[in-house]
């Protein structure tokens, strides 16, 4: 792997491409921009590193560094303060004002605020030119701008709850770290170490900056997270290669050292060491706004349009009829008011916290509030192999031995229950050499913990052995006192096996070589077999079935090992001292046991869980940087490629004809190497994204991770990513939503996600996919049931102007439904359940399939909204009428009526009102209009529960959907009949049968609305369910 | 294939509706469907390049029109041919497949939709005024305690006039003058019975018969009534203001104690207003004039009037009156409404 190369291949597509525009605000300079451009280019450039050509001397001298006695404590601190601390610069976070101003002055609180200010200058001309100003424009003007900063401070506190989990990851546990300074070795932390700092680093430590190495015994490091190697790497003085990612003697910051021991010089720390030069190009990654706030976005700017049009219109409309500018301002005030559902995004914010809440419950934490939805409205998913569809744990996959493939447990909780003969006197021999000549070990204290989960040391083949005998054999530990080792020779890439000799328990006096390794290898030493616990000579047909098991477990992607011993003569008898270098005792003609085949197997829930995404419709496609047979191995063990389907070479090879030839139109499944990758264009990808259904892509780079995430983006696909290791970190930034996981997953990785695994297991993305969507649907409700409320609201507004009736429903009349009566019914549909099986449906289109469309407008404003004005004007009428003033008289009745100083105003039946007897009468009416408004609500709430299925067939089982109902009629109720709402809010008690004008209308919406429901089940894809199913 | 086909040709024809307007039959499909069916139909096309065009047929005749025009280039299909074209996509495009027929359609359902929604007020409105009686309203509570009004009222309740300028209170005069009219004696006694004092004229009998009217007579108001004193003595500095209380049908005030009126220097010094005469000079509204059955029935009906003759008044400077109506079941101190039982007014009479 040559990162640098592919980082420069990669460059430009950055550059040039950004698959969808940054809509958020930049509120940098332009120098300040420049510069940060320039840095990025920078850190896209190759690692740029010679420290570990050097010798040790010019090390010292380059660092001006005694390489046994470290730094002084003096010049330590003069580094330190020089340099700064050793950590990851956090992302450049936007500051808390900059989101504070963004809450209040973005979405609606631009239209409010408008309101607002017009009502002070409306008060303001009124003072000016009437000694005796009406306060009202100046109360409602001091309570829109309550209602901004309130719904703005809510928001901003959500946010910022939600973005604290994170902090909580941060600084988890303090690192340590092991350094030498005036010759004394010394703990401190890892923040504090600095350039040129005299390291120790030993197995279990996570490494604490780029070390140059200066002496090493036996160190292996774990560079999984950073080049997506899942082999340990072994680590020495000296310069291997040219790359300083590839040379031996280069340990690297946040990678983690499994065993050994290694002492160096640190060479850079912080940002500059490569870890963190990944994670600033990451960070320096623009990112797209989430699904969910474009729809809001666009639902807001549907809304905002409305309002603007009708505001200006009627301004104008009453103007042309001869009001005053005043009266004109303070109509466009009312119709803006009426407009904005005030209290909705506090709402969304409210059902989007309550999901993220339930989400966390089941162990999806989430990030970014927005990113609650992503999951629901994604359609492809790019899922890393190892960790996430896998344990992350090499596992005793398959055994051969008596010419029989047997399989073994591989779950993670060993429930399967799959045996093989353990009677065979074959697998007893095959279980000593396992046991035996393997170097791994369990670390100590473990004993309550389940033998597949204990830690160990050693390499995971050999760990893997070492759980698998423990588990269906008998205590490792146990047979290795017994049958104490006396010599070995351990692997090395050269020999491809390793060989012990011990002392057996039954015969204390003999010796038995053992001996694993590469099968071919094996079978090379030996010149016999056993069968059912005989030795057989060997022969051609055996070979022939070792060819074909090894094949066999091969093609499985398995990592397979042969086994093998031999019972050294008797004059190599206890007390022989074996020479391991020039071999003084015989190592041929051995007899062969079997093979045993390892693999990181599936996680259980896994294969489960992609069925139910392809259910979903969501296309599962892995990307991971392992072989690309292993990996196709585990993709059709998952069903990522499902078992129907095979590959082009799959094909050919079972029609037995050259690839070319095959009917490439039938072929769904793909297997695309990272090399491969490369040297495709754009279209190319394009190509193969949409021409296969299952698709892995092997051996890839980060670089190529994030092509894959872009082209997917490119077809117009909403693309989460998983991972874990810093290598996924740009690709988790750039798609639609990230998910790291929690327990593995590098911080850098997590810093980057949206959403983070706190199980690692690919099942919660199915939860997280569920919750998605169901929030998503469940939101529409909400926003159908608040937006039905707008048209009662508006309508009062414009026959006020346009019949010059008395005003049926005040501003602040308005913001008591908005912001009291409505709130809790329309939180409460975020609990309701789903109407059908939501994974069982396509994702939605994020083009033509919004949150608000012109189905839910029409259906809000144009039907049920209707019906509501029409109950609320009922009322106004009903209680108008009963007192006097009969509704044909009313019509231009507004220019008298609103007259102070005309105070015996005759109404219907000749009697004569004062003005403040009449003003009763119309809050009185507001108040009733209220009211009715809030009784049609509730069969709007009703119906809002569902979109298809009947409310018979839904039920009434939401629980905060009742509380709901009886919350806002209780607080309708006291807002009418507390004493002194008359003088606060201008609400005066109702009658007891004004209550019932609208109960008709609510009956009439909740009949209406479910014969609509009916056809459109009974007609699916019928005229009504294109027209009015949103 | 068909998306990008149709994102070749989208600039061809800008027509500004067609981006407007949502694709009503992809809503529910999915891209990946989509993109399925495009990734077969680009394999077809590879293989056999001649599919493409039967798929075009499929989509529709205007489009294969279209596909040859681009295809072949030819300038035959002339500006004639493309203006029918552009009628025919507009009544029926089939790209959107959604047609102009179709949004009127749409209308037309809205219409009906509305039109019935008309039908159910209407009913609703119609079954309301069943229930509500034409001769009563059903509550009067909301107009009672009974509201004040004086006379003459131009656009405020202050009355600034200089006696030497006849043009400062001429329009006092005039307003008194036009509202009298209706109080002329000879008019009252034509249309109004004379019916005896100190007691209701209840007139039993079914509610909608036509109700007769007691008569109020403008020489009750002496003085005041401007027929010996044409200018109701703003000329000599003694203003006549006449007070009216509200009408509310069915009110009656405590029998055997009429509503007095009673005024006051509102605040400062009582002796700002040494003297006012009352006419008639009970300054009470008699009982004979209640209860009111309402403007539909009691057609002729004279509201009862008290006439204030400020005859010493305190001149050049303003003095605020408060006239109060007085009696059993009369409220005239409610804070919000200063015109209940009460009214206030200023008289700033110059010499």
């Amino acid at each position: 792997m040559e990162p640098g190369k592919e980082k420069g291949t990669a460059t430009p597509r950055e550059q040039n491409q950004s698959p969808r525009p940054n809509l958020k605000p930049v509120t940098m300079n332009k120098n300040l921009r420049k510069k940060k451009k320039k840095d990025l280019e920078e850190l896209k450039k190759e690692v740029d590193m010679d420290d570990h050509k050097l010798t040790l001397d010019e090390l010292s001298a380059k660092y001006s560094v005694d390489l046994t006695r470290g730094h002084s404590l003096k010049d330590a601190q003069e580094i330190l303060f020089i340099n700064g601390p050793n950590s990851l610069t956090p992302p450049p976070s936007i500051p808390n004002w900059v989101k504070f101003c963004k809450q209040m002055f973005g979405g609606f609180s631009l239209l409010l605020w408008t309101g607002a200010f017009l009502c002070f200058l409306a008060y303001s001309i009124n003072l000016r030119y009437n000694e005796k100003a009406d306060k009202d424009n100046l109360y409602l003007g001091i309570v829109l701008s309550a209602v901004v900063l309130i719904t703005g401070c809510f928001s901003y506190y959500q946010e910022s709850k939600s973005s604290k989990i994170m902090e909580s990851f941060k600084n988890m546990v303090p690192q340590q770290a092991l350094v030498i300074r005036d010759g004394e070795r010394m703990q401190i932390n890892v923040k504090d170490v600095v350039l040129g700092d005299l390291v120790e680093v030993k197995g279990g430590d996570q490494v604490p900056a780029d070390i140059r190495v200066i002496s090493a015994q036996g160190c292996k490091v774990d560079n999984s997270s950073l080049t997506g190697e899942s082999e340990p790497q072994s680590r020495c003085p000296d310069c291997t290669h040219e790359n300083p990612l590839e040379t031996r003697n280069i340990i690297f910051f946040s990678t983690n050292c499994v065993e050994g021991t290694a002492r160096g010089i640190v060479i850079s720390t912080g940002d500059n060491t490569v870890m963190g030069r990944i994670a600033s190009l990451t960070s320096g990654l623009t990112m797209g706004q989430t699904p969910i706030a474009v729809e809001i976005e666009h639902f807001i700017h549907l809304i905002t349009a409305v309002a603007v049009f009708l505001g200006v219109t009627f301004f104008f409309l009453s103007l042309i009829l001869g009001y005053g500018w005043l009266d004109a301002v303070i109509f466009l005030i009312g119709i803006i008011v009426a407009n904005v559902p005030e209290g909705l995004l506090a709402t969304v914010t409210v059902c989007l916290t309550l999901t993220a809440k339930r989400m966390a419950r089941k162990n999806c934490l989430v990030k970014n509030l927005e990113a609650v939805e992503t999951l629901g409205s994604t359609s492809t998913i790019c899922s890393d192999k190892t960790g996430t569809l896998t344990q992350n744990r090499m596992t005793v996959a398959h055994l051969w031995f008596d010419k029989t493939v047997y399989e073994a447990d591989t779950s993670e909780e060993q429930t399967t229950g799959k045996t093989f003969p353990k009677s065979s006197d074959t697998w007893f021999y095959l279980a000593r050499i396992a046991g035996l000549c393997n170097r791994a070990d369990f670390k100590p204290h473990q004993e309550s913990v389940p033998v597949a989960k204990r830690a160990t040391t050693g390499d995971a083949s050999e760990s893997a052995l070492l759980k698998f005998i423990e588990q269906s054999y008998n205590s490792v530990n146990e047979m290795r006192e017994k049958n104490p080792k006396v010599a070995e020779i351990p692997f090395n890439s050269t020999n491809k096996y390793q060989m012990s000799i011990h002392l057996l328990e039954d015969n204390p006096q003999a010796h038995m070589l053992m001996m694993k390794g590469a099968p071919e290898k094996i079978l090379d030493f030996c010149t016999s077999f056993m069968l059912n616990g005989q030795e057989f000579p060997m022969d051609e047909e055996m070979k022939v079935d070792f060819q074909n098991a090894y094949l066999e477990l091969g093609g499985m992607g398995e990592r397979v090992l042969g086994f093998c011993y031999l019972n050294l003569p008797s004059n190599f008898s206890k007390g022989f001292q074996f020479n391991t270098d020039e071999l003084n005792f015989p190592m041929e003609s051995l007899c062969f046991v079997g093979l045993i085949s390892m693999i990181d197997p599936p996680r259980t829930a896994v294969p489960d869980a992609v069925g139910k995404c392809r259910n979903a419709g969501i296309k599962v496609i892995m990307v991971t940087g392992d072989h690309p047979i292993t990996a196709k191995a585990i993709a059709k063990s998952v069903g990522i490629i499902s078992e129907a389907n095979e590959t082009a070479e799959e094909m050919a090879a079972r029609l037995n004809i050259p690839v070319s030839q095959l009917n490439t139109k039938s072929i769904k499944a793909i297997v695309v190497h990272g090399s491969e990758l490369k040297d495709m264009d754009s279209n190319q990808l394009d190509h193969i994204l949409k021409t296969y259904k299952e698709i892995v892509f092997a051996r890839t780079s980060p670089q190529q991770k994030l092509i894959i995430v872009e082209g997917c983006q490119r077809l117009g696909a909403i693309v989460a990513v998983t991972g874990d290791g810093v290598n996924d970190s740009p690709a988790l930034k750039k798609a639609d939503i990230g998910i790291a996981m929690g327990i593995t997953g590098s911080d850098v990785s997590k810093q980057a996600a949206d959403m983070i695994l706190l199980d690692d297991n690919f099942a919660s993305i199915v939860t997280g996919v569920e919750e998605g969507r169901l929030i998503f649907d469940n939101l529409k409700k909400s926003i159908a049931y608040t937006l039905t409320s707008n048209i009662p609201e508006i309508t009062p507004f414009l026959m006020f102007i346009i019949l010059s009736i008395p005003l049926p429903l005040g501003t602040i009349t308005i913001l008591c439904i908005d912001l009291g009566t409505d709130m809790v019914p329309a939180i409460s549909l975020a609990y309701e359940s789903p109407e059908s099986d939501i994974m069982k449906r396509l994702p939605r289109n994020p083009k033509t399939d919004n949150l608000v469309n012109h189905r839910l407008i029409g259906m809000a404003y144009g039907q049920i909204g209707m019906i509501q004005a029409l109950a609320g004007f009922f009322t106004y009428f009903v209680i108008l009428a009963e007192n006097g003033f009969k509704p044909l008289d009313l019509l231009g009745i507004r220019l008298y009526w609103d007259d102070a100083r005309l105070n015996d105003l005759e109404d219907s039946y000749g009697q004569q009102w004062t003005y403040e007897q009449r003003k009763v009468m119309e809050f009185t009416c507001q108040t009733s209009f209220f009211i009715s408004i809030v009784i049609v609500q509730w069969a709007d709430l009703i119906i809002c529960k569902t979109r298809r299925n009947s409310l018979f067939k839904q039920g009434m089982k939401n629980k905060v959907l009742l509380f709901g109902i009886f919350e806002e009629t209780m607080l309708a109720a006291i807002l009418s009949y507390t004493p002194g709402m008359d003088v606060a809010l201008r609400m005066y008690p109702l009658k007891i049968n004004w209550w019932f004008c609208a109960i008709p209308y609510s009956a009439l919406i909740f009949i209406y609305d479910e014969g609509r429901k009916l056809i459109i089940r009974r007609r699916p894809g019928g005229w009504l369910e294109k027209e009015t199913y949103y | 294939m068909r998306r990008q086909l149709r994102s070749r040709r989208a600039p061809a024809f800008p027509y500004g509706y067609r981006y407007r307007l949502d694709d009503q039959d992809e809503v529910n499909q999915n891209y990946l469907a989509d993109e399925e069916e495009e990734a077969e139909e680009e394999a077809q096309v590879m293989t056999v390049p001649g599919l493409e065009e039967e798929e075009e047929e499929e989509e529709g005749k205007e489009e294969e029109e279209e596909r040859e025009e681009e295809g072949q280039g030819q300038p035959t299909g002339n500006a004639w041919r493309r203006k029918l074209q552009i009628v025919t996509e507009y009544l029926w495009d089939p790209e959107k497949r959604m047609s102009l027929a179709r949004t009127g359609l749409i209308l037309v359902i809205y219409f009906f939709f509305y039109a019935s929604l008309a039908a159910v007020i209407t009913l609703f409105l119609y079954m309301l005024f069943l229930t509500i009686s034409p001769y009563m309203p059903t509550f009067t509570e909301q107009v009672k305690p009974p509201g004040v009004m004086i006379r003459p009222f131009a656009h405020s309740l202050n009355f600034n006039f200089n006696v030497s300028e006849p043009e400062t209170w001429q329009h006092y005069v005039i307003s008194l003058n036009g509202f009298l009219q209706g109080y002329n004696d000879s008019l009252q006694e034509e249309m109004n019975v004379d019916c005896p004092p100190g007691q209701y004229f209840i007139q039993d009998g079914d509610e909608d018969e036509d109700k007769k009217a007691c008569q109020f007579k403008r020489s009750f108001l002496k003085n005041c009534s401007g027929l010996e004193d044409p200018t109701f003595g703003y000329s000599t500095g003694q203003p006549c203001i006449l007070l009216k209380m509200n009408r509310i049908v069915g009110f009656r005030p405590e029998l055997g104690d009429p509503v007095k009126v009673s005024c006051k220097v509102q605040k400062g010094d009582e002796n700002d207003i040494r003297s006012i005469n009352y006419y008639p000079e009970s300054a009470s509204f008699d009982l004979r004039y209640y209860p009111y059955y309402g403007k539909l029935t009691h057609v002729n009906y004279t509201s009862p009037l008290v006439a204030m003759h400020f005859t010493d008044v305190v001149k050049n400077q303003a003095v605020p009156v408060q006239c109060q109506l007085k009696g059993k079941g009369i409220i005239n101190d409610v804070i919000n409404d200063r015109f209940v039982g009460r009214i206030v007014f200023t008289l700033n009479i110059e010499t």
